[in-house]
């Protein structure tokens, strides 16, 4: 009934919270022995005694004795030594252990010596959990009765009479009383240490909840996360197969434009031949942006493939150079490459590092003004570690040392918040830019992601007083080449 | 609800639900002032240092059905819990945690202007968080109080009178720091809670009561000489059943 009288819980995540937080508070399932401390009890009781002089006892609802203070009376030693005087006391004792305190709570229990036992039911939350028994004690002005003294023919009336006379005397009222306070300080250690029970379970309870519930966030995030993600690989699909698509027709565009420039099928006059160099000139810029496209995807689904082999980057730098020189000639800008003697090959791909820095060098010349200088330049610096050289990690594991490609511009920098951002696709630190100098805003974004296929990274700093730096470092091959033969100059 | 045949026991949790600083916790030391010493336990207060609730608060209420002397009837207990929540809006998991198996809801709401939002917002989380746990509050025991009507600056009458109105929960006015409209909220929960459980389970059958007699009985056990029902009915708008075989108010 307890169970169907529930509101049926809506979800696992509700039902997982169903652990009872009213084990404590509702249930009746509280004991004695949970709620006590047996040796703080003990010495509870050993107080009474030592006050009165009265022996208790304190029994949980189970029947478990939690708690004895007592010393053995005289008279009950002496009635112990003949045979039915052990008997008659044996189920007195036993009859007053199990005695059931009644409705009220407390009851009084003879014993055939004359003596009584006091035994009170101690309630909690209005419920029975255990019993104090007080005694044997001896009612004032009791007489041996018959019953002791007629017990058995051993048994001397004059020592009976003498014995039990030291047995603790105490009226009526002063048990009640020794009872009523012992009740109370029971309460209120039960209370206390109910109190701290529930304070307990109910951090734990609480915590447990709020665990739940960060849990049940978590699992969100990384549910959107995880689709996200599938969309993000859907998207560079999309991409890879478009830019695809897109080529094809596109070469047959450029292909008979160039036929028709080169005049195969006949000479081009004027204005014919302008139009149709447009056409090309035009054809050949979108397979450009087309062809970034797709490396860009396949870099970003991760489907680009990376040569590895022996480069030489003075004959990567030097191909870059005699590309460029022409268009920084037009541009008035004065393009140098600088490589550092003696520095050992890269193992990677000549053309995606080529690509690399043909775009950071093109980059750097698009920004920078007439008259300004482009210089790129290698070296070897001493490797770091990850946050910086020092500290004992540095002592504990070599730093080998790596190849930096500074492309250095005078141009119009690119402000410390923008940074990061220039090598997100199709970012430009100002939109206007794209309208000044032109290109699709893809360029550092694949040669981020190149450098980074090949295991090394790309990072802006100030050129002072005016420019940027690119500064790319690549790992060299922690052992050379074997094969010399595998080299490629210039890839 | 709890019942347990063995012991003839019935425990049923009431739950006193609000915003941070509406009277919960004076609500229930009220309640135990006004109820007799044999009916009620000991007030259990989880509290931090400045006296706000930390978990909650707890009284127990404790009452012995005689059996009848033509034995028609079963001796029984019932056992009434009121909780209170932790009003501030951190201790959100520990409320939950609190409402998890409440059987009905007191909503103490404060009646100053200045915390009309946060009646509301607390009303929301009691929403949700009794939908988390499976209930839907249309089809739950509840009974708003508007707590602290004696201060100044705080929703007039009339405006309680017509947003009772509108609603289907009986409402109830109060200062619980002089004790007023205390007990008129508790025994209005008590029987409407009751009437939900005697619906969905006979519960008087089966723990051999008058259903009409629950209220009054509970009434005259925890010490109230007066008319239950006329505190009952001094609530404004709502309904409250009092099931068969009683006058309906």
């Amino acid at each position: 009934m307890s169970a169907s009288a529930r509101p049926p819980a809506s979800s696992p995540g509700s039902q997982r919270s169903a652990f009872a937080a009213d084990d404590y508070a509702l249930d009746g399932t509280l004991r004695l022995d949970d709620l006590i401390d047996r040796d703080a009890l003990l010495e509870l009781c050993k107080s009474v005694y030592g006050l009165f002089g009265i022996p208790v006892r304190v029994y949980s609802s189970e029947g478990a004795l939690l708690a004895d203070v007592s010393a053995l009376q005289e008279i009950c030693a002496y009635v112990n030594t003949v045979a039915r005087g052990r008997a008659a006391c044996g189920s007195t004792v036993s009859a007053a252990k199990s005695a059931d305190p009644g409705r009220e709570g407390d009851v009084l229990h003879p014993c055939f010596t004359g003596a009584a036992y006091r035994i009170l039911a101690i309630e909690y939350d209005k419920r029975p959990i255990g019993r104090i028994v007080l005694g044997p004690f001896l009612p004032v002005q009791t007489e041996a009765p018959p019953s002791l003294l007629t017990l058995d023919p051993g048994v001397e009336p004059e020592r009976a009479r003498a014995l039990l006379s030291q047995m603790p005397q105490a009226a009526a009222e002063t048990i009640t009383r020794i009872a009523h306070h012992l009740k109370a300080a029971l309460d209120l250690i039960l209370f206390s240490s109910h109190k701290a029970l529930v304070t307990s379970h109910m951090h734990v309870v609480s915590v447990k909840e709020s665990y739940r519930q960060l849990e049940e966030k978590s699992r969100r995030l990384q549910e959107a996360y995880d689709k996200l993600k599938e969309l993000d690989r859907l998207k560079s699909n999309f991409l890879a197969t478009v830019s695809h698509e897109l080529r094809t027709p596109l070469t047959s565009i450029i292909g008979y434009s160039e036929m028709l420039k080169v005049g195969i099928a006949g000479p081009l006059e004027g204005e014919q031949a302008e139009f149709v160099a447009t056409i090309h000139e035009k054809g050949e810029q979108l397979l450009a942006l087309i062809m970034s496209l797709l490396d860009l995807s396949k870099l970003e689904s991760g489907t680009m493939t990376v040569r590895r082999k022996a480069v030489a980057i003075a004959s990567v730098l030097g191909e870059v150079l005699s590309t460029l020189t022409p268009s920084a000639q037009k541009k008035c800008v004065a393009l140098r490459v600088d490589v550092a003697d003696g520095l050992p090959d890269l193992h990677g791909d000549p053309e995606r590092l080529r690509q690399v820095f043909l775009n950071l060098a093109e980059n750097a010349i698009k920004f920078t003004p007439k008259e300004g200088s482009v210089v790129v330049r290698a070296r070897c610096v001493a490797g770091e570690l990850p946050g910086g050289v020092g500290g004992p990690l540095a002592l504990l594991s070599s730093v080998p040392p790596k190849l930096e490609v500074r492309v250095i511009d005078t141009g119009i920098g690119i402000a410390a918040g923008e940074r990061q951002r220039v090598f997100d696709p199709f970012y430009q630190v100002d939109s206007s830019s794209t309208r000044e100098y032109g290109g699709t805003g893809l360029g550092l974004s694949i040669a981020g992601r190149l450098v980074a296929a090949h295991g090394g990274t790309i990072r802006i700093e100030d050129n002072v007083p005016q420019g940027t730096q690119f500064v790319v470092t690549l790992p060299f091959p922690s052992r050379p080449p074997a094969s010399p033969s595998d080299r490629s100059p210039g890839g | 609800m709890q019942l347990n045949f063995a012991s003839r026991e019935v425990t049923m949790k009431l739950v006193y639900y609000g915003p941070a600083l509406s009277g919960k916790t004076t609500n229930l030391r009220a309640l135990h002032d006004l109820t007799s010493e044999e009916s009620r336990g000991r007030l259990m207060t989880l509290e931090t240092k400045d006296d706000r609730t930390l978990f909650f608060d707890m009284l127990p209420l404790v009452f012995r059905a005689e059996p009848s002397a033509d034995g028609k009837r079963h001796g029984m207990s019932l056992r009434v819990k009121v909780f209170t929540v932790p009003g501030q809006v951190l201790h959100a998991s520990t409320r939950r945690v609190v409402l998890q198996g409440a059987d009905g809801v007191a909503f103490i709401a404060d009646s100053q202007n200045a915390e009309t939002h946060a009646n509301a917002a607390s009303y929301v989380d009691l929403q949700g968080n009794l939908q988390e746990l499976g209930v839907d509050i249309k089809n739950f025991p509840l009974v708003i109080q508007f707590n602290k009507r004696d201060l100044p600056d705080v929703r007039s009458d009339a405006e309680i009178e017509s947003l009772a109105q509108r609603g289907r929960e009986p409402v109830f006015k109060a200062c619980a720091v002089s004790g007023s409209g205390v007990l008129e909220s508790f025994f209005g929960l008590l029987q409407l809670t009751w009437a939900k459980l005697e619906a969905e389970h006979q519960l008087a059958r089966s723990i051999g009561i008058d259903a009409a007699g629950f209220l009054p009985l509970v009434a005259r056990k925890i010490g109230f000489t007066g008319d239950v029902w006329s505190l009952v009915d001094s609530r404004i708008g709502g309904h409250i059943d009092r099931v068969a075989g009683g006058r309906s108010a």
